[in-house]
């Protein structure tokens, strides 16, 4: 890309020197003037800033929601601003989802480089969610806030396909990756189901995604965010280190298990209900022992077969798919009648064969390159899943998990203590009685 | 269930779990913030504080006509644009009227473009001023392909940015079969065709 | 409980196929969608005018030979039969079959040459003419002629050089040895001259057999002819696509005069070469649209140095063998009246 701007730029300095165009006619009874050829600006580079800013303090704003204030109430207030301005306003563009192919096509191609715009769109929920959890996703995210807002009558998804689907994300994000960082395609993009929401247009086959996914979210919670987003996959993981974390109940937790049926989003962790015995222990350890043995070995079979994968894969980027029906045609002669884009393009192809063909061998040995770890990624996310569902947690209380927690602070409605830190419980009398036996 | 609590939490108040686990919470988050920063650092250098908003250079479109009918936009962003400075004024202009009309009026039979956006005014005798009226310009690039054929090639395509979302990817881009889409400066946004070449 | 069995298995079936066709749909839709993709609903369609009726053409191909030099604009036919070529790096000569037989260096691109009896060579550049001996010693650079200056055709008579000044819109008579004797074409309404319409720069003059010069007129599609003086003798030409007229806005781009004064014709955008009488009736095609495929498309394929790339030119020799130059492929085409 680079190397095309650059022989670009010289061609244009060259014909600086050539010629000046043939000059257009003299009106010489009207003494006529010539309009200049109008050229409206684009959006100021202020508004980029602006909306830095403003994902910045709703970022801050949702935090002190979610861990001060406590409230669902402005979770849900904070949603709503989130899909009228992150949402129709600025049609869900730039995001911190798609902003993670900027970076990786950053990194991927050294002639590109990222506005600090969306770059501060990548970093900033990720640097609040290693502190704070995922608030960007409790109210600030428009696609997660939209979801959020249409979940009406939630529905539990068994725990088997919760925990299958969840690898789904970082399978999303290392495809994501991969076809960014070799300039292919932006596919987190290209197949982001709400966004011909925010726009309203969009390709039929989109809107009807988005659509079904709005009605499915009606019933399942958010299953954009839980079950595809690739930035949440980020997110889970910045998030589970995080410093703060929501805790529901404010001093001790009654094991009423209100909280755990209120979450939609299953994201609720049981404490453990009491150390079990040496022989399930160790049954258990040995289990661990195989899967982790089992991991790296996935990872080598997710690389192996990534590697085969790069090659079909390279079809999507439009130079590779050019050069292959460039070679597939061969010498036969062009279609008479009216040409279609794709016979204009084939065409082009044969003006420079050999700059086609250096291009696409570039971008199939960068599929190559990269091929192999993204299957790797793949094998070491299913093999660390495995791994993470035979971990033992100690827990003394119900409380969220901190990387599927998506900060909503349904919860905290729910929570009898909480409710009674705050005045508004009716059962408050019966509560404080048990709580003065303790 | 008071009970249940006490036991447990007095169980599990082993003190050197809680602080191990926190450890390594902590180191995790460093590592990660370290990763951040190394990627912002690694980006940056690269970085521009200018945005770049999507063009397509006019000496590389071939007019396939994809940019009416890919740009997410209903109404493509895509616009047909007047170097007027390189304009001919001919009376019978390619750009404007279909190659054999039958007479030469605004009739739709002798007129090229879909949606009449391109508009036709007297000057002095022989000349003709023509116009574009981008709200009804779909960008198809017949106009275009008409003036470049036959003519001066004083009509371009030209992505509009009082219109464009300037999508991360521009979906035309990807389909554009002259490889003419690129990113420029959003101070810059146009690459016009001008008097020197 | 068979009944029972039986409204659920009724509404699963509804429900299963309901879902089934909400799938199918879906799939044919998304099918269709990438089908019709493919196809331009806008795309410029030349096709009904493009196509040549094989009963008119009455030349065919004798030979053809490759540029030496690229960039190659006008062509001209000196004594001996030989070929001037003003290209970009200068002006070539060539013999029939194309050899090389002198090269004629110059600072800038040549843009048109003309040849005298005695074979003098007049080059046109960009802003003012060159004269070169027959061994191609230069002789004289004559004088710009003044702003916006841009030169694309040469004539040369006995004592008079025509030089067509596509940028002013005229066509200038100077006398050999370089004064500037006198302006034709302009726009004159005592003389009843529509004045020329240039809108792109092919502006071509041609000396006939009676003496009197030959302009093209592209904006108004005309054929002029003028006496030296500047008079408007007769003009003739139509606008039209079909085969008898010129097509496009801007056409002939290109002149040339057969021995019996029959005018050989250029087009630009739908590139053909055509023959018409003496009075400026249509007699028949040399070549059409089919024998330049690259030409054809030259309007969508342009070279960043240079804006425009197409069209052809035409000379003839003493034999009435025509010449075509085709500008976009770089070509010279021998082409003979059929038998």
């Amino acid at each position: 890309m680079s190397l095309r701007i650059s022989v670009l730029l010289l061609l244009c300095s060259l014909s600086a020197f050539a010629e000046q165009r043939f000059p257009p006619p003299d009106f010489v009874e009207t003494n006529h003037q010539l309009p200049a050829t109008a050229a409206p600006a684009a959006r100021g580079l202020y508004y980029q800033y602006l909306d830095v800013a403003v994902l910045g303090a709703s970022l801050g704003v949702a935090t002190w929601l979610v861990l001060g204030r406590r409230s669902r109430r402005g979770v849900v207030a904070l949603s709503m601003f989130s899909v009228a301005y992150f949402g129709f306003y600025r049609k869900g563009c730039v995001c911190g989802i798609g902003s993670l192919q900027d970076v990786a096509l950053a990194l991927g191609d050294s002639g590109y480089a990222v506005p600090v715009g969306v770059l501060a769109f990548f970093v900033l929920p990720l640097a609040f969610a290693l502190f704070a959890g995922r608030t960007f996703c409790a109210g600030v995210c428009p696609h997660g806030a939209l979801q959020d807002l249409v979940l009406l009558k939630p529905v539990k998804v068994p725990s088997w396909l919760e925990h299958g689907l969840s690898v789904l994300p970082f399978v999303y994000l290392g495809a994501g990756v991969l076809f960014a960082a070799t300039g292919s395609a932006f596919i987190v993009c290209e197949y982001d189901p709400f966004i011909p929401v925010f726009r309203m247009s969009g390709r039929a086959l989109m809107v009807l995604a988005g659509a079904g996914l709005l009605v499915l979210g009606v019933f399942v919670g958010r299953p954009y965010c839980r079950f595809l987003c690739p930035y949440g996959a980020l997110l889970k993981l910045a998030g589970s280190v995080a410093k703060w974390r929501l805790r529901v109940t404010p001093d001790h937790c009654t094991q009423c298990r209100l909280c755990e049926a209120s979450c939609p989003f299953g994201a609720m962790r049981q404490p453990e209900s009491g150390k079990p015995e040496e022989a399930v222990l160790a049954k258990a350890r040995r289990r661990l022992a195989w899967l982790l043995i089992l991991l790296p070995l996935l990872a080598g079979a997710g690389g192996w077969l990534g590697g085969r994968f790069s090659g079909p894969a390279s079809q999507l980027h439009p130079t590779v798919s050019l050069a292959e029906r460039f070679v597939r045609a061969g010498d036969t002669p062009p279609k008479t009648g009216v040409p279609t884009p794709d016979d204009l393009a084939l065409e082009r192809a044969r003006q420079n064969p050999k700059e086609l063909l250096a291009e696409a061998a570039a971008v199939g040995h960068k599929f190559r390159l990269g091929g192999w770890p993204f299957g790797a990624w793949v094998g070491l996310v299913i093999g660390a899943k495995l791994v993470s569902l035979s971990l033992r947690r100690r827990r003394t209380d119900y409380e969220p998990d901190r990387g599927a927690c998506l900060s909503c602070a349904r919860c905290l409605e729910y929570c009898p203590n909480e409710l009674m830190r705050r005045g508004a419980s009716q059962t408050s009398a019966g509560y404080r009685a048990t709580s003065q036996v303790t | 269930m008071s009970d249940r609590s006490t036991s447990l939490t007095g169980q599990f108040s082993n003190p050197g779990a809680i602080p191990r686990r926190q450890f390594l919470r902590d180191g995790a988050r460093a590592a990660a913030l370290t990763g951040l920063g190394g990627l912002l650092g690694l980006a940056a250098g690269r970085s521009t504080r200018a945005g770049t908003v999507w063009q397509i250079d006019p000496q590389k479109c071939i007019r396939c006509g994809n940019c009416a009918t890919h740009c997410v936009l209903e109404q493509s962003a895509v616009k047909c644009v007047h170097a007027y400075a390189i304009c001919g004024y001919c009376q019978l202009c390619t750009g404007f009227f279909e190659p054999a009309p039958n007479d030469l009026n605004t009739g739709a039979e002798n007129c090229l473009c879909p949606t009449a956006a391109i508009k036709r005014a007297f000057v002095e005798d022989p000349y003709y001023e023509y116009t574009i009226d981008e709200g009804l310009c779909i960008g198809c690039a017949k106009c275009v392909e008409g003036c470049n054929r036959f003519g001066n090639g004083s009509l371009f395509l030209q992505v509009r940015h009082d219109r464009c979302l300037n999508c991360n990817e521009c979906a035309i881009s990807k389909v554009c079969a002259g490889d003419a889409f690129r990113r420029v400066p959003s101070e810059h946004p146009y690459l016009l065709k001008t008097m020197s070449h | 409980m068979n009944n029972r069995n039986r409204t659920i298995t009724r509404r699963v079936f509804l429900r299963r196929s309901a879902s089934g066709a909400g799938w199918l749909a879906l799939g044919g839709v998304s099918l269709a969608g990438a089908a019709q993709r493919n196809a331009n609903p806008f795309a410029y369609d030349l096709e009904r005018v493009s196509k040549t009726d094989p009963k008119l053409v009455r030349y065919e191909q004798a030979g053809r030979f490759v540029c030496p030099w690229p960039g190659p604009r006008r062509l001209a036919v000196g004594p001996e039969d030989h070929l001037y070529i003003a290209a970009r790096k200068g002006v070539t000569v060539l013999d029939g079959e194309g050899r090389r037989l002198q090269e004629i260096a110059l600072a800038a691109p040549a843009r048109c040459v003309a040849v005298a009896a005695d074979g003098t060579v007049y080059a046109g550049l960009r802003d003012h003419v060159e004269v070169f001996d027959p061994k191609g010693r230069r002789l004289a650079a004559w004088e710009s002629p003044g702003r916006k200056v841009w030169l694309t055709g040469l004539a040369v008579a006995d004592k008079d050089v025509f030089v067509a000044d596509a940028g002013n819109r005229v066509v200038l008579d100077y006398g050999v040895s370089g004064k500037l004797a006198g302006r034709i074409g302009e726009k004159n309404k005592e003389r009843n001259i529509p004045g020329l319409i240039v809108p792109s720069p092919y502006l071509d003059v041609k000396m006939g057999p009676d003496g009197l010069l030959r302009v093209n007129n592209p904006g108004r599609h005309l054929v002029e002819v003028y006496t030296a003086n500047g008079d408007l003798e007769s003009s003739w030409g139509k606008a039209t696509a079909a085969i008898e007229g010129f097509c496009g806005c801007c056409n002939p781009v290109g002149l040339a005069v057969l021995p019996d004064g029959r005018y050989v014709t250029c087009e630009k955008g739908l590139p053909r070469v055509k023959i018409y009488s003496a009075q400026g009736v249509f007699e028949s095609v040399v070549a059409g649209p089919e024998s330049f495929p690259e030409n054809a498309r030259a309007g969508a394929l342009q070279d960043a140095s240079d804006g425009l790339l197409g069209g052809l030119d035409a000379a003839v020799d003493s034999q009435g063998r025509i010449y075509v130059l085709d500008l976009v492929a770089a070509d010279v085409r021998m082409m003979r009246a059929k038998a």
